[in-house]
């Protein structure tokens, strides 16, 4: 599955006016040819293939050094790179070699000769599936066109693909046509496209074309490769002699294209701070030094220093945890906990298509298609896919990849594409995969009292409901792009779009190694294409919309509002009874309260906090609570305490946050760190800052909103009516 | 526990990369059942049917709470439970024995087992007080007075305060017949009540399970609706109050007690948790809030660890990394160590300022650009499990009115939505399909899967592998027919793929060995494997149509090659003539390459001659054996050997 060599050499002219700028662009000929130039071999150099060779060669250069040596007609050429993989060092030397000569001197068809001897020695008789020459010039200055045809007869002999592209050149395809061009130009044009027509593969295009065709990134997908070599059955055919089995291979359908992958590296040398990496933002050479991981292993050990101690590897055996159970498993055991399975898929049942909810599809995709060359296999699961297809039936199987691996559900739906069929397989959750959360319905309302309401703030009215309907047809894309045939089909098919995740950084990588010195490149375009509905379709639903916002009439909560505390704050919450607790207490018909307990802290610090009346009585309440809180950790062996501790911080530090007074939370965090630093609360609590640290207890930021919680703290809701649940 | 290193283990590594910034609270739940030991939760209720022995439910309660335990330390192992008594004659809070101080303090309240991760002996103390008779009557004795529900409540804040700080979720489940206790006293139920609040503002959700009572309908307002709340926390489905009273007398519907039971508390088995909460744009201008939640997830079994058997007590080693500098061995702290990406053999780096700008895709949003039918959604078009997208008011007031409307319309449009989505910060957008869900309810009307919005990663082009080469023969019409008679036999029940019906059996029988181990029993003896297919109902159903397929892929089979020897060969490897006879399997194994195959290496092994063999083709060999084909050429010759030689 070797993918074949290939080699190719750039041509590029640096001659002096490749150096200036023309029709009013701001870039020079030269840097607009190596934007393309640049791309091109970077991209080559991310795939880290050896078998894809890259040479380059200058023309016009101020001096001669090439592989045919000191010839008359061949001067002014120099050979930047030979016929190799390109490196970094290569890369660098490319971007130091090519600048705008001070000679017109050099001729381009004897760099093109220059250019396929090195290709053709280069080779040899050695298997290549591509050779390639792609010369780069704005064709102005002289050209010696006389060996143009011995050139084309050898150029088609080795079987090399000629690219031509030229700054400015006319070309009807992409419509270009360069007015006021000068005489000696048109002609040099002339020349080059009719050596470009005259090799079997031959090209002629203007640079704008070939840089627009660059816009779209190179698919990263490749070919799949067969993960699944097997049968596929119906019956178990040890038992049973009416058992089907047909030979099947499986090959990945979708899976996500891989993403340029950041190392962990260190400055080398001492151990001095990597400041130099951070600012210089170039590309480092040998400046840095891999980072390995080393393990190392504690146990609680009541009599060590610390508490912990060290083992040995080689003293530690394998196994599992039973809750907090350890259950070492012996070597030899260790296959006692796998399931004996053989390699197969094994038909479980079929079900209605139409019945089988997407969403319970939870990974990637296959293909499986039959053994190839047996033709046997192939009717069979011909027949079966039909079949399954007729009947609009999936089947279930259950599948297992190797001996000995875990078995999966799959799926399997029939797939056709263009003549080619298949099965697709994905895998099926099993009983633990499922987690049962529920919800209330959304079609209807169903109170406390057990009554279903058909009409509620939480339910659309008949308006938003017509109106998103309206909505949902007027912004349909089935026909909004343009099909194969060219007639209008569906807009941003999955071939479209690009994956965000692979171009983005391998574009601003290939950028950076292009010229260190450059600003991140902003993402390709093409990426975000799809990131907003199409303009046109919008405009056409502008009305459409219009009348679903307004049915809707959805109102952002301002930020603080979302806050339950603070100096507006509601009443406390209530039991489903609505009983008033608050007044249980005040009222002294439960038993009184005076202060906070350490045992029932953080109940009675939020409860004294919703009784208090003024600021003075809420730093009064902090600092009580502060002090139970020190208590925890006073008292506390080792780190037992600390997490009461910390959650105790926490509700201290969200409650002072509701009422927006920072300096109340600021002020006593402080003094309890200095207390901790300074040995105060118990001796070493070193542990215990680092702890603070990470749960993210540090001071509030003053007059700043901080309304934002995280995702996962479900806050309460603003205005819920008592009857709805 | 929960000091810092706890935090390795929490779920943050669960949920993949979701979770990343969760903040601060221990991702982890605490449950605690609180069962009511009185003389009527004793007294055992009749059957719903002939199928199920009479069963108390208090002994039905405990049996929920064995089996849940088991399932949590399955799925998650980090997560605590603990079982407390409440109503028994004897008292036992601390860790010592029935002693005076917990009787005073907290009387007739008794800890079965401690609130804490379980472990093997809390495993078994649950199994023999269900399983010896002679325990279970020495404990589980009623006491003569009532106990005093403020008493209980405090008695679990206790135990919840001083095992459990920090916990992002914690839960007391209550079950109780009692729909009165104190009906005549109200000053304990004002006390039960202050308590109640205590355990709400500690953040302790009561999920009440109440049980039918002998002689009439539990009434939740007689006592339960001044200590249970609902849930603050924008949990919208207010389990207290939806939770169905649990019938034992007189349902039937053939459902037993301990079922009832059982499906009610594996509702709640799991808390919910949302993985994002992020704006979605309907279309420009309007804008809801939705959560998005992790519905379907593959539930692996816990990974390997390093034991020290050394000591008296096996205890699990803790593993720490440090890491150093490849080329000095020197140990490097955080601070030093830069990302970098590895190009053309050398390093590129990027300024930290840079590497921001350049995760940063703009904000978390899932952004609507348009809609199209269901129909242009191929099944193969998925790259990971869905998330489950339900609506959020918390920033916009209004969003359930419409995310019910688009959810409806598109049902009934059966169109999905084609979406720009962002579910974190820093995350790479992606195109989605957002299709909707119907709400599904299984046969006792309990609610299987919500109503709500589903988002389906799709793939991008690079993420799409190009078509393998297409076969070269396709079945004709007669052959497909033939087909289609065992498929449309073999239906599953339903017509429906119910992943409730198949448990993982590898990931079960993992656990089951790995707690034979733990609790010292013998090793089970086999699977109890559900996913295999009923090969003999295949059989009986149709054996005898796939049978006849199998004659007329025959036939067919003749005809092709008739045909393929008649036509110019087309470059493709063909089986050898059918044999005359036809073979009794209906198989379609091409004989020529995997049996010759067999017949070479076996040669080869013997005479010493696999060197021969390219890596290429001993991988190919062993993959068609389903082996691994991992390692150098000489482990995978001897893995090829070890194969024959067996």
């Amino acid at each position: 599955m070797a993918t074949p060599k290939e080699a190719t050499v750039f041509v590029l002219d640096i001659s002096p006016s490749m150096g200036s700028t023309h029709h009013g662009r701001s870039e020079t000929d030269l840097t607009w040819a190596m934007s393309y130039v640049w791309e091109r071999i970077t991209a080559v150099v991310e795939t880290e293939r050896k078998t894809l060779e890259i040479g380059v060669l200058a023309v016009k250069a101020d001096e001669t050094q090439h592989m045919l040596g000191e010839m008359e007609g061949y001067e002014g050429i120099v050979e930047v790179h030979p016929v190799k993989q390109v490196l970094m060092e290569g890369l660098a030397h490319i971007r130091e070699t090519i600048w705008p000569s001070s000679t017109q001197n050099g001729d381009i068809f004897s760099a093109l000769v220059v250019a396929v001897s090195m290709i053709t020695k280069h080779c040899g008789k050695r298997k290549y599936g591509e050779k390639v020459v792609t010369l780069i010039t704005n064709g102005r200055g002289e050209m010696d066109d006389d060996d143009m045809a011995s050139l084309a007869k050898k150029i088609n002999k080795e079987g090399i693909r000629l690219n031509i592209i030229g700054v400015d050149f006319d070309d009807p395809d992409f419509g270009y046509k360069e007015e006021s061009k000068p005489a000696q130009k048109a002609q040099n044009e002339a020349s080059l496209r009719q050596l470009a027509q005259s090799v079997e593969k031959g090209s002629f295009r203007t640079l704008a074309s070939a840089i627009a065709n660059l816009a779209n990134p190179i698919p990263k997908a490749k070919g799949a490769a067969v993960n699944f070599r097997g049968v596929l059955r119906l019956g178990n055919s040890d038992v049973y002699d009416d058992a089907l089995m047909i030979e099947i291979e499986r090959y990945l359908r979708t899976t996500a294209a891989p993403a340029p992958t950041a190392s962990s590296v260190v400055v080398k040398g001492k151990g001095t701070q990597g400041g130099s990496l951070a600012s210089s933002a170039t590309v480092e050479s040998a400046g840095v030094s891999a980072v390995t991981n080393a393990r190392t292993y504690t146990i609680q050990d009541p009599d060590a220093p610390g508490g912990k101690r060290d083992v040995e590897r080689d003293d530690l055996a394998k196994g599992y945890t039973y809750g907090r159970t350890a259950v070492p498993i012996e070597g030899s055991d260790e296959n006692v906990v796998k399931l004996d399975t053989m390699p197969v898929y094994d038909l479980v049942g079929f079900i209605a298509a139409e019945k089988h909810p997407r969403y319970l599809n939870m990974t990637n995709s296959n293909l499986l298609i039959p053994q190839r060359g047996n033709d046997k296999a192939a009717l069979a699961l011909s027949s079966l896919i039909r079949a399954l297809d007729e009947l609009k039936l999936y089947a279930v199987a259950r599948f297992v990849k190797r001996a000995g691996a875990d078995p999966r559900m799959v799926l399997l739906a029939p797939f056709f594409e263009q003549g080619f069929e298949g099965l697709v397989d994905v895998e099926l959750p099993f009983a633990e995969d499922v987690r049962s959360y529920t919800f209330p319905p959304l079609d209807r309302v169903v109170t406390v009292k057990g009554e279903t309401l058909a009409q509620h703030r939480n339910l659309p009215d008949v308006m938003l409901m017509k109106a998103m309907g309206a909505y949902i047809d007027g912004m349909d894309l089935s026909e909004f792009g343009t099909g194969p045939d060219g007639r209008p089909g569906e807009y941003a098919t999955v071939y479209e779009t690009f994956s965000m995740k692979a171009h983005r950084l391998s574009h601003a990588i290939r950028t950076r190694v292009a010229d260190p010195q450059a600003p991140l490149p902003p993402p390709l375009p093409v990426l975000t294409r799809f990131a907003h509905p199409p303009e046109e379709l919008l405009a056409k639903n502008k009305g459409v919309l219009e009348r679903v916002i307004q049915a809707a009439n959805v109102k952002k909560v301002p930020p603080k509002a979302k806050l339950r505390g603070g100096r507006n704050r509601a009443p406390p919450e209530k039991p489903l009874s609505g009983l008033d607790v608050d007044a249980l207490l005040r009222s002294g018909s439960a038993e009184p309260r005076r202060g906070i307990s350490a045992s029932n802290a953080i109940p009675e610090f939020k409860q004294l906090l919703e009784r208090t009346e003024d600021l003075d009585g809420v730093r009064d309440v902090v600092r009580q609570f502060g002090e139970v809180a020190e208590g925890y950790v006073r008292d506390s062996t080792g780190d037992s305490g600390y997490a009461r501790a910390i959650e105790a911080l926490r509700v201290m530090r969200e409650k002072v946050e509701e009422f927006e007074e920072p300096g109340i939370w600021n002020t006593w965090i402080t003094g309890f760190n200095k207390k901790l630093a300074g040995g105060d609360l118990g001796g070493d609590r070193r542990e215990m800052v680092y702890l603070l640290k990470v749960n993210r207890l540090g001071e509030l930021e003053e007059g700043v909103e901080t309304g934002e919680k995280e995702a996962d703290g479900e806050e309460a809701e603003g205005e819920e009516t008592e009857d709805e649940l | 526990m929960a000091d810092a290193g706890a935090r390795d283990f929490g779920r943050g590594d669960e949920e993949d990369d979701e979770v990343e910034d969760a903040g601060y609270v221990q991702a982890k739940d605490a449950v605690l059942f609180a069962i009511d030991v009185s003389s009527s939760m004793l007294e055992p209720r009749p059957a719903a049917s002939a199928k199920h022995e009479p069963e108390a439910p208090a002994s039905a309660a405990l049996k929920v709470a064995y089996e849940l335990m088991q399932q949590r330390i399955i799925a998650s192992p980090t997560d605590m439970m603990g079982v407390l008594l409440f109503g028994t004659a004897k008292s036992h809070v601390g860790n010592g024995e029935e002693d005076d101080q917990s009787a005073m303090a907290y009387p007739h309240c008794y800890v079965l087992t401690s609130l804490d991760v379980p472990d093997a002996a809390d495993v078994k103390r649950l199994k023999s007080l269900l399983e010896d008779e002679e325990e279970f009557q020495e404990l589980m004795v009623p006491s003569p007075e009532p106990v005093a529900m403020s008493s209980v409540l405090f008695c679990a804040n206790q135990i919840f305060t001083q095992r459990s700080p920090n916990l992002s979720s914690r839960r007391l489940f209550l079950i109780t017949d009692n729909d009165r206790p104190h009906v005549n006293d109200s000053t304990q139920r004002s006390a039960a009540a202050v308590r109640a609040k205590d355990l709400y503002d500690l953040g302790v959700i009561i999920e009440l399970f109440p049980i039918t009572p002998l002689d009439h309908v539990f009434d939740r307002t007689a006592f339960y609706d001044d200590v249970v709340y609902r849930p603050a926390s924008g949990d919208l489905d207010a389990p207290a109050a939806l939770m169905p009273t649990v019938e034992s007398v007189g349902s039937g519907d053939g459902i037993s007690l301990l079922q009832s039971l059982l499906s009610a508390i594996n509702s709640k088995s799991s808390p919910r948790r949302a993985a994002f909460s992020i704006p979605m744009e309907v279309g420009p201008g309007l804008v809801i809030g939705v959560k998005g939640y992790v519905m379907v997830k593959r539930q692996e079994h816990g990974k390997s660890c390093y034991i020290w058997v050394g000591g008296e007590k096996v205890q699990i080693a803790v593993g720490t990394t440090t890491q150093m500098a490849e080329d000095t061995a020197r140990d490097v702290g955080k601070e030093e160590i830069r990302k970098a990406y590895k190009f053309g053999g050398e390093h590129v780096t990027f300024t930290e300022d840079e590497m921001k700008a350049l995760k940063n895709y703009g904000d978390p949003v899932i952004r609507i650009i348009g809609f199209k039918p269901l129909k242009m959604l191929p099944v193969w078009a998925t790259m990971r499990a869905p998330y489950f997208l339900y609506p959020n008011e918390t920033d916009y007031v209004g969003s359930t009115r419409v995310f019910s409307a688009l959810q409806q319309n598109l049902l009934k449009a059966e169109k999905f939505a084609l979406a720009w989505f962002i579910p974190r910060r820093n995350a790479a957008p992606v195109l989605a399909a957002v299709i909707p869900g119907a709400e599904v309810l299984d046969e006792t009307g309990h609610q299987k899967v919500p109503a709500g919005l589903w988002v389906i990663q799709l793939p991008a082009v690079d993420d799409i592998k190009r078509l393998p080469d297409e076969p070269s023969v396709h079945a004709p019409l007669s052959l497909v027919d033939a087909m289609k008679v065992p498929l449309s036999m073999l239906q599953l029940p339903g017509g429906a793929y119910d992943p409730r019906r198949y448990p993982n059996p590898a990931l079960q029988w993992f656990y089951r060995v790995i707690q034979a181990i733990a609790l010292e029993e013998d090793l089970p003896e086999a699977p109890d494997d559900k996913t295999i297919p009923r090969h003999k109902q295949i059989h009986k159903r149709a054996g005898h149509d796939v049978q006849t397929w199998g004659d007329e892929l025959e036939r067919e089979f003749k005809n092709i090659s008739l045909e393929l020897a008649d036509t110019a060969p087309r470059g493709v490897k063909r089986s050898p003539e059918p044999q005359t006879s036809l073979p009794k399997r209906v198989k379609t194994e091409a004989t020529s390459s995997s049996g010759d195959g067999d017949a070479e290496i076996r040669a080869a092994t013997k005479n010493g001659g696999l060197k021969a063999y390219t890596v290429v083709q001993l991988k190919e060999w062993l993959r068609s054996k389903g082996l691994s084909t991992a390692g150098t050429k000489a482990s995978l010759a001897s893995r090829v050997e070890e194969y024959l030689g067996s």
